[in-house]
């Protein structure tokens, strides 16, 4: 009973990276750009959301706050190279992993290993108290309840604002969009730093909010998981939710197992994310013959000069 | 100040930048940009290493002179190459057909398996265990290849993130075997049981180069012939430039890609199988870290051509000895060289923007 009450509590707690960081790359990808780079990116936000928690004297919104504006500026850079520079994508974002890797490693060293006390659950009477669920549903961390608001305002926007159709558009047909007099390239700019706020929040929070500590190379291929969890959702933004729960919940059963004491092989363990993401990645593409949910564009330039 | 900014205003509104594509684009020009874009990223990479305290006059020093005015330093360099030769080939083998190979490091590990099950279990006669070694480390790389390959090909699943995953569950995979069965029972560390005579590559005579330059080279051989001299190199040059036009002429694309790809693997393996027989004498889970990332960058910068991945692999590899050098000179993390790698091929692929396209001073309205 105790392992499934703690199981449920830090189930969110796990989900809210993926869930934060998939939400960027939905931006991202409903107007087209794959941005490979999310997992470096997430290790920018982490170190410099711990900077700044902990140069501000132990200042949780500040932290946040400077985790996401690092993300932002890496993720507008992203969007300058493969918009403006019209580089490529791939390879524009698997560089970004190393670059992250790299910057992180390079400038984090001072605050690497540092314990924090990081962002505290909330504590409503009664509620909280509930047996199982009461801490999974009204015990968690402010940034947990923002990330729904944030799923909300963001399918709000793809789905529900002229503007988001608009973004839609320049991922689903560039050319068209142009022809109606839509800025494709503003359009992506704007996804690509708005996607990467997301990311940086969610990089943020893996050292705030989860692990409490910056460890180098946290992010631990979390970044890579987001981008399957956008397959697996249909690049809609309610079910990534869903998506991040169900491997929030693996990730969160890991270490509560190994507390267990059950003989099973730790690295077998360890491995179940990324076998889990695997069978989702298959599951996703048997059920979606062919991936007609996917962006028309996504991944391919859209140069007006080029077009003939 | 109020009529200066009108006439600023003005002079903005009535001129933009225009970009143009370049309809010629001349080796020199080419070249001449490319080699901007590397001293631009150099700049950056130098700029942050004196941010964390590096002397500018040690990086000459450590990079320049002894990396290449040296015998040791060039034979150092060389034997960096080796892995490096391997990779960017592999890599360069899957980017042909737009197959992205992630996996690179996976393929790597499941190599040095591979070579080690042979060197553990003692399988077959002391003159055929190097050649066995080989033969395994690349047909392990490729079984990990497969899985990609054909999700690829079958259900249209990214290979990207497939592979990428691969390696993860081969890392923890061979943390299991080092920390469990395969811990090297003479001194109880999480590494394999060192290698036999027998079964480490062994060197040629010129400084530490080893017999891993050979396997290089023939690989080399082989890719060259493949991409450039068989029927297989014409038809996956179609299927990479034209996936859907190469369907639409009867080319068999599920094959070409799959075949692809499992070459990618092999050669991955086989340069997992170098770096345990010639470098570490051991599986390690240290031995595949940044090859992945290594092989494609050279894949990219050298056009996935066989014969400048010679070239760029030889340079990397330089950058490898330097790295290591300083690492351990200013005691800065691993992840530097990947830093530098990363900052030099942005600054390139960004820099493709000048070769191809020009920007303009358009003037228009009436002046």
């Amino acid at each position: 009973m105790d392992l499934l009450t703690n199981w449920l509590a830090f189930t969110p707690v796990f989900a809210v990276p993926l869930v934060a960081a998939a939400l960027g790359l939905i931006i991202n990808e409903r107007a087209g750009l794959l941005n490979l780079g999310a997992e470096g990116i997430m290790l920018c936000g982490a170190l410099v959301g711990v900077i700044a928690y902990i140069e501000f004297g132990d200042n949780v919104a500040l932290g946040f706050i400077f985790g996401t504006i690092a993300g932002l500026l890496l993720g507008f850079l992203f969007g300058f190279l493969v918009v403006v520079m019209r580089t490529n994508q791939v390879v524009t974002g698997i560089s970004f992993v190393i670059l992250g890797a790299g910057l992180t490693g390079l400038l984090g060293i001072p605050w690497v290993n540092i314990a924090i006390t990081g962002i505290n659950p909330i504590h409503i009477p009664f509620l909280t108290d509930i047996p199982v669920i009461g801490r999974f549903l009204f015990g968690q961390d402010l940034v947990v309840y923002a990330t729904l608001i944030l799923v909300v305002l963001s399918w709000r926007f793809l789905f529900r604002t002229r503007m988001g159709l608009k973004l839609r558009a320049v991922g689903e047909n560039p050319q068209a969009a142009d022809a109606d007099g839509i800025n494709v390239e503003a359009y992506r700019l704007f996804a690509a730093t708005v996607g990467g706020a997301f990311i940086g929040l969610a990089g943020a929070y893996l050292s705030l909010g989860m692990a409490k500590i910056f460890v180098l190379d946290m992010s631990q291929g979390r970044g890579w998981i987001a981008i399957a969890l956008v397959i697996f959702a249909r690049w809609r933004p309610w079910r990534a939710v869903f998506g991040g729960i169900l491997f929030g919940g693996i990730e969160a059963l890991i270490p509560r197992l190994k507390a267990t004491g059950m003989p099973i092989p730790q690295y077998y363990l360890e491995m179940t994310p990324y076998l889990a993401t695997l069978a989702v990645l298959i599951y996703a593409a048997i059920r979606m013959q062919g991936g007609q949910d996917a962006p028309k564009a996504l991944g391919t330039p859209y140069v007006r000069q080029d077009r003939t | 100040m109020n009529g200066l900014r009108a006439i600023s205003l003005e002079f903005i509104r009535r001129r933009r930048l225009a970009i143009e594509v370049r309809q010629h684009i001349g080796l020199a020009r080419h070249l001449a940009v490319i080699l901007a874009a590397l001293c631009f990223g150099l700049g950056i990479s130098i700029a942050i290493l004196v941010g964390r305290g590096v002397d500018i006059d040690s990086i000459y020093e450590e990079f320049v002179v002894f990396t290449f005015f040296n015998a040791a330093g060039i034979s150092a360099v060389v034997v960096e190459s080796i892995p490096l030769v391997l990779v960017g080939l592999g890599a360069a083998m899957a980017f042909r057909v737009n197959f992205w190979n992630i996996g690179i490091e996976g393929q790597m590990f499941m190599g040095a398996i591979g070579a080690s099950i042979i060197a553990l279990f003692n399988i077959g006669p002391d003159f055929l265990r190097l050649p066995l070694m080989l033969l395994f480390s690349v047909l392990f790389g490729m079984l990990w290849a497969l899985g990609p390959a054909i999700l690829k090909v079958r259900l249209n699943v990214n290979e990207i993130i497939s592979t990428l995953l691969l390696n993860y569950i081969a890392y923890y995979f061979v943390l299991n075997q080092l920390f469990g069965p395969w811990k090297d029972p003479r001194d109880k560390f999480p590494h394999g049981e060192q290698y036999e005579l027998s079964e480490r590559l062994p060197e040629i005579g010129w400084e530490q180069v080893h017999y891993g330059i050979v396997v290089a080279a023939i690989a080399v051989v082989l890719v060259w012939w493949a991409v450039d001299r068989s029927r297989f190199g014409i038809t996956s040059r179609f299927v990479g430039v034209n996936p859907r036009m190469a369907l639409a002429v009867g080319l068999p694309v599920s094959v070409i890609t799959a075949g692809s790809a499992l070459a990618s693997g092999g050669l991955a393996g086989s340069a997992g199988f170098v770096i345990a027989a010639a470098t570490e004498y051991r599986l390690t889970f240290t031995m595949a870290a940044g090859y992945g990332f290594s092989g494609i960058v050279i894949a990219f910068l050298a056009g996935n051509r066989p014969i400048p991945t010679l070239i760029v692999a030889f340079l990397m590899g330089s950058l490898y000895v330097a790295g290591e050098s300083m690492k351990i000179f200013y005691s800065l993390p691993d992840a530097l060289v990947g830093l530098i790698q990363a900052i030099i091929v942005l600054s390139v692929i960004a820099s493709e923007f000048f070769v191809r396209y020009r920007l303009r001073l358009a003037h228009f309205g009436s002046a």
